[in-house]
């Protein structure tokens, strides 16, 4: 690495996940290429979505429904059996899907960028125009302009004695293993446990959840959380809520965690540990004081511009302080800044207009308020809840455990925001976005004609039921 | 009335053509003494900032709508 005058960039992006390739290519669009643009980070290209997130989580969520779909004895006279298993082609299969992934849509797309040059490092600012990239053959400064930070986020390791020593798992590291976990702990219970948990458990691992807290999500309706358990439960997963975890230890046989439940002391025995506690935002050693940039432990603060304390400086996805980690959001956000630097028209992200799912079975989907956070922001809301036995394609399926939620606006039926549990809930949530966006209110939901018997009607219906008694209409009414 | 210099990187253009239909888009939107590097993209021009805000330069019509040159203000003295 050279000593000599630093390199000059239009803009330096801070990574090479999601938020960053879309960045990067955007700018590229906007200035006809001629943008000079760097990107580092460490690891392989693509970041957590291609490598170790969506791709591969919802693979293997896939494989296992298949698996389970082949042995579930769902209509009379159709005749299953139980399936075998080779978990290590399954997973070799995996990695093949996330290398072709990578190769097709990271590394073969940025060739055709001759504007934009990738570095191997981590950086560091030195001074609010440069940051020193660091690797293993040492260090170089590069300048720029503007600057995207979009160093994305790592999971959440809790500070648990003996757990290091005994070894454990978490979304960084799982797609690597060959043998499926026997009896498999997974300390936490987000969105990650959930997907983990039933995948895994429907190809043969016992999975135990176990959190301190009952509930799944601050914000998801109470109804549709014990709805998601009750589902996981009936497939076996184990929960076991209220308890914090003390300490760990490898034995001859696996791992034994201590927990505390109440004034009791349990001892369980497992043979992995997944950690899924969540993921916090990575700031630290980016020297972002050295930029002016302001942050906390809760990551970037931007303004709906993504635009950072330093004015030259935007931020995007999993890095800034924000109550989604999506991938889409952090491709949404990267194209956001780079239009806001070069574009005259600026744009803002719209968290209200952000559809996100949890890929377990059934799916739950939602967009927009739940009626919590309308309650939280002080807002006046209206809401009515359908079950999925109440929707004529619901019934067909056999489907239970599952929900349709509307919140709307009292005063004028605007939609404000949905929930979903049921099967296809992340296909069908986009109906909901664009109401929202719309502006549009239960009576223009109620005059769109669905098609028949869909899942989607379930929607529909759970907004006639905010004037009709559902019990009283056949099911073909209008 | 206060005379500003702006160092502007421009975005878009390929040939001489380009940097006549930008140095016009500036001219039209107010600047004066306008040089134009081509290759580095670099545009320095004076404005009377009581006639043209430095701030709004990026959407001068040259720059805007369906316009494939973007300007970027990089410096105001
Ligand atoms: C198991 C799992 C399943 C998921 N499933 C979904 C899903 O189904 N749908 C969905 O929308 N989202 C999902 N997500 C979330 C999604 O993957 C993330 O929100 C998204 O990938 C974030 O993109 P990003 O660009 O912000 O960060 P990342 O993709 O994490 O990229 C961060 C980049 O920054 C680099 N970096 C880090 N520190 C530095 C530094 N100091 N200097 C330079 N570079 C640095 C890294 O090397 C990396 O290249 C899932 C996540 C996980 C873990």
């Amino acid at each position: 690495m050279s000593i000599d005058k630093p390199e000059e960039f239009d803009l330096i992006i801070l990574g090479r996940g999601a938020a960053a390739f879309s960045a990067a290519i955007k700018a590229s669009e906007l200035t006809s290429g001629q943008a000079t643009i760097a990107m580092t980070g460490t690891g392989p290209l693509g970041g957590t979505c291609v490598n170790v997130g969506c791709v591969p989580s919802k693979y293997l969520v896939e494989a296992a429904k298949s698996k389970i779909e082949g042995e579930r004895q769902t209509y009379p006279g159709i005749i299953r059996g139980k399936g075998s298993l080779k978990f290590d082609e399954l997973m070799g299969s995996l990695r093949s899907a996330v290398e072709s992934e990578r190769t097709e849509k990271y590394e073969n797309v940025i060739r055709n960028y001759p504007n934009i040059k990738v570095f191997d490092g981590r950086a560091s600012f030195t001074d609010p125009f440069t940051v020193e990239i660091i690797n293993g053959n040492g260090r170089e400064s590069i300048r720029g302009f503007n600057f995207l930070l979009a160093t994305g986020s790592s999971p959440v390791v809790p500070d648990i004695p003996g757990l290091a020593d005994a070894g454990f798992l978490t979304s960084n590291n799982i797609w690597e293993i060959n043998r499926i976990p026997g009896r498999l702990a997974i300390i936490g219970g987000g969105f990650i446990a959930l997907e983990l948990g039933q995948s895994l458990q429907r190809l043969g691992s016992h999975v135990t959840i176990i959190k301190e807290h009952s509930s799944i999500s601050k914000v998801m309706d109470p109804e549709f959380q014990m709805a998601m358990i009750n589902t996981l439960q009936e497939e076996g997963v184990e929960f076991l809520t209220g308890v914090s975890v003390l300490s760990v230890k490898r034995t001859a046989t696996g791992k034994v965690l201590t927990f505390a439940s109440g004034d009791r002391k349990i001892e369980r025995e497992f043979d992995e540990i997944l950690i899924s506690r969540g993921r916090k935002p990575n700031v630290a050693g980016l020297n972002l004081e050295k930029a002016g940039v302001e942050f906390s432990e809760r990551g970037v603060r931007t303004d709906p511009y993504m635009r950072t304390s330093n004015e030259r400086i935007y931020a995007a996805g999993d890095v800034v302080d924000q109550r989604y980690q999506l991938e889409t959001l952090a491709a949404r956000e990267g194209s956001i800044a780079v239009s806001n630097i070069y574009s005259p028209e600026k744009m803002k992200i719209e968290l209200n207009l952000i559809p996100w799912a949890i890929f377990t079975e059934p799916q739950y989907a939602s967009v927009g308020l739940t009626e919590k956070m309308a309650n939280d922001m002080g807002i006046n809301c209206t809401c009515r809840t359908l079950k999925i036995e109440d929707v004529p394609k619901g019934r067909i399926l056999h489907s239970h455990n599952g929900l349709f939620r509307i919140i709307a606006d009292p005063e004028n039926g605007k939609v404000l925001g949905i929930e979903i549990l049921a099967p296809y809930a992340a296909e069908m949530i986009m109906e909901g976005v664009h109401l929202i966006r719309n502006g549009s209110n239960l009576q223009d939901l109620v005059q769109t004609t669905h098609v028949f018997p869909t899942v989607a009607e379930g929607i529909k219906l759970t907004a006639q039921s905010f004037f009709r008694d559902m019990s009283k209409m056949s099911c073909c009414m209008e | 009335m206060a005379e500003r210099k702006v160092r502007m990187k421009i975005f878009g253009m390929t040939c001489d053509d380009c940097v006549r239909t930008v140095s016009e888009g500036l001219r039209s939107s107010g600047a004066s003494d306008i040089s134009i590097d081509l290759k580095s993209g670099m545009a320095s021009f004076i404005i009377d900032d009581s006639r043209t805000d430095p701030d709004k330069l990026q959407s001068i019509p040259v720059f805007s709508g369906e316009s494939h040159y973007k300007g970027q203000v990089r410096n105001v003295d």
